[in-house]
């Protein structure tokens, strides 16, 4: 099977699940999806489609268009593909449910995330701090109006 | 410190970032005698926030920090980076310089499975002379950096568009000497760690790991090959001068400790072939294209995946028309691996005495999963 | 101990020859502790292999007595190897009080000595922040020549102290 008939299959079964689905290149796949069907969309990603294996999860800020992104890298086995599957908070309120729920190995990068980018993740089961020092007061670093220096007690 | 609640009769130790194997991390093991019910990895000892640093660099200057990543691997490291951007900015390279990045490549996933041995013997057991032993022959591939690059460890030989240098004169009839010298050492490695009757007894049978928990819980790199899943960028998506060379990706059926230290080795013995190939059937060619040290980019996002000696690494790049990028997310395999090992503990029996036999098969580097 | 040493003396002055006999154990005492300087085993960083290759085969550390120690309480020397964090900062703070008198420390690579290629970082810290430095090692990873050369900085150092602990 080739991207095109996996992003084809997708789009039929989730059509007013996912805002777009497009291909950036050969073996990469990239799906917008709507935060209400987060979750429902992601354990048919993983039981139907064969996107077995978690990669990693990471964020991406946007303070002119005042929303930030999260997207989790998820690959296919059988077809080798890597598949980047976001999704668009706005960004004074920024809560997910979290996907630990279906892939229990994305618990450190949803931890990171909500450290780097401030993140709440409803359901993560041991948010506790992970890379930054446990008695840091200094804001969120990687947003894009963080311009400062560490702050510790 | 905030950490999860432990149970009453459970004892919890600290194996610190202040111990001869643990390296650059704090391990919190709960135990009861000797058996061991759970890990907790207390990451972010080394953490330098380099996913900040890169979106105050220039596409040149970026390679530098990301560098500091694995200090023995940085080749690999580098060239996810420099293939990232050249994807987001659609340069073109020559062929003489991505067989010449294969070179450098594989000379570094040399250097660190010896260095991973290293770490094993000395684990297992203490044995020096082994650990030794890796720190003397990786001299001669220090020394074949040095005389390309001018560095030992981090060489910044890679730009986008192609390399810095080119070979110089007599390289190639030295590559074949190093790579005659170390097959034959290979025997000496082979004898001395895998049919060892201590190593074999330490190691057989210790820490399996099936093939559907390592797919399910991420397990990356030789992790994953040695629980018998044929998993290799190189032979997915082949980048630089990979389609060329022919190689196979080494997998082996036990699961355990000593599975992982097979498909290390036998790893080695791939890279040296492919050295002797690329020295031998190098084709002639311009080595760089052209390309500015100031270029403005363009809007455009970028995904790319090499394979390190530790695993699978993932470089997404978001640039902008700026110099400049915009979000350089680095997705670590040390990261995906550590948290197999948290899982191991209760997937099998393992004592405490068994811990650094065990991590140090995972192979990790903890400024990789800490950046 | 500064104080003590400096009673001695003041005790021992108006002696005839006591300049003298003072001076030679003086000579012995930092002969033989110059050559035995056990550093703590504590790589905070990226460094870490070009330490290690330095005490290998090629280029031995251990000649000259400086062999990597896992205890802090029986070492003499922190080398601070590498890039130093925020959260590390506090340990290398805790080991550093933790040795017994007479105590150095050595900052071996570009990053603990002026946070080095991470300049801008909000994460890293220059090691000189937290604890005093005797002998700064620069270098990226610095060469196994340079680092000898920063120990044997060291023992010049401890070999000038005119008396054991006292530094100038």
């Amino acid at each position: 099977m080739s991207e095109d008939t996996i992003i084809n299959k997708i789009k039929e079964a989730h059509q007013d699940q996912i805002e777009s689905a497009t291909i950036m290149r050969a073996k990469r796949l990239s799906i917008v999806v709507k935060r209400e069907s987060f979750v429902e969309v992601a354990k048919s990603l993983r039981d139907t489609f064969g996107f077995t294996q978690p990669s990693a999860g990471g964020g991406v800020d946007y303070p002119t268009e005042n929303r930030m992104q999260m997207i989790y890298y998820l690959m296919n086995l059988e077809h080798r593909v890597l598949l980047t599957y976001r999704v668009n908070v706005p960004r004074d309120a920024p809560k997910l449910p979290s996907l630990t729920q279906v892939w229990e190995a994305l618990s450190f990068h949803e931890r990171e995330a909500h450290e780097m980018f401030g993140f709440e993740f409803e359901g993560h089961p041991n948010m506790i701090p992970f890379l930054l020092p446990p008695d840091w007061r200094g804001g969120h670093p990687l947003r894009k109006d963080f311009k400062g220096e560490g702050v510790t007690a | 410190m905030t950490e999860p609640i432990i149970q009453p009769d459970l004892m919890r130790i600290s194996w610190g970032p202040q111990h001869p194997m643990s390296g650059q991390t704090r391990i919190l093991l709960d135990i009861d005698g000797e058996k061991v019910y759970k890990i907790i990895a207390d990451l972010g000892f080394t953490h330098r926030g380099i996913e900040k640093i890169l979106e105050n660099r220039t596409f040149f200057q970026g390679v530098i920090p990301i560098e500091r990543m694995v200090m023995a691997d940085t080749a690999n490291i580098g060239l996810g980076y420099i293939t990232a951007i050249e994807e987001a900015l659609d340069i073109q390279v020559p062929e003489r310089a991505q067989w010449i990045r294969s070179l450098i490549c594989e000379m570094g996933r040399i250097n660190s499975h010896l260095y991973a041995f290293g770490l094993q013997a000395e684990a297992t057991g203490y044995f020096p002379a082994v650990f030794l032993w890796t720190t003397t022959d990786r001299t001669p591939i220090l020394d074949l950096f040095e005389e390309l690059t001018g560095a030992r460890w981090s060489y910044n030989f890679f730009l986008p568009g192609g390399v810095y240098k080119d070979l110089p004169e007599g390289f190639q009839g030295k590559i074949i000497k190093v790579v005659h010298y170390l097959r034959r050492r290979f025997q000496d490695y082979w004898d001395a760690l895998v049919e060892n009757a201590v190593f074999e007894l330490r190691c057989n049978g210790l820490a399996v790991l099936k093939p559907e928990d390592a797919i399910r819980l991420g397990a990356t790199g030789p992790v994953l090959r040695g629980s018998g899943v044929a998993m290799d960028v190189r032979r997915d998506e082949p980048y630089a001068a990979y389609g060329d060379l022919d190689f196979q990706v080494m997998t082996e059926q036990a699961c355990d400790v000593m599975a992982r230290t097979k498909v290390r080795f036998k790893e080695i013995g791939q890279s040296l072939n492919m050295m002797e190939q690329i020295a031998n059937e190098i084709p002639g060619g311009e080595i760089r294209a052209r390309t500015t040290p100031f270029m403005r980019g363009k809007e455009a996002e970028a995904l790319s995946r090499v394979e390190t000696a530790r695993g699978e690494l993932q470089i997404h790049v978001f640039t902008e028309a700026t110099p400049n990028p915009y979000r350089v997310k680095i997705n670590s395999p040390t990261l995906r691996n550590m948290y197999v090992f948290e899982r191991l503990a209760e997937l099998n029996e393992i004592l405490m005495a068994d811990i650094p036999v065990v991590i140090s098969s995972i192979d990790p580097w903890y400024l990789d999963s800490d950046r | 101990m500064q104080e003590e040493s400096k009673e001695l003396r003041r005790n021992f002055d108006n002696v005839p020859g006591s300049g003298a006999v003072y001076n030679v154990i003086d000579y012995i005492a930092g002969w033989a502790r110059k050559y035995s300087i056990w550093p703590i085993h504590l790589v905070t960083g990226c460094c870490g292999p070009e330490f290690m290759q330095t005490s290998g085969s090629e280029y031995d550390m251990e000649r000259l007595g400086v062999l990597p120690f896992a205890s802090v309480r029986q070492c003499d020397c922190i080398m601070v190897v590498g890039v130093v964090s925020r959260k590390m900062a506090l340990r290398v703070k805790y080991l550093y009080e933790q040795m017994g008198e007479p105590k150095y420390v050595v900052s071996v690579g570009a990053c603990p000595t002026g946070k080095g290629p991470f300049y801008d970082s909000y994460a890293v810290v220059a090691v000189d922040e937290v604890v005093p430095v005797d002998v700064y090692i620069p270098g990226c990873p610095p060469r196994p020549e340079a680092i000898i050369h920063g120990m044997m900085l060291l023992q010049e150092k401890i070999m000038k102290e005119k008396r054991i602990g006292v530094k100038e």
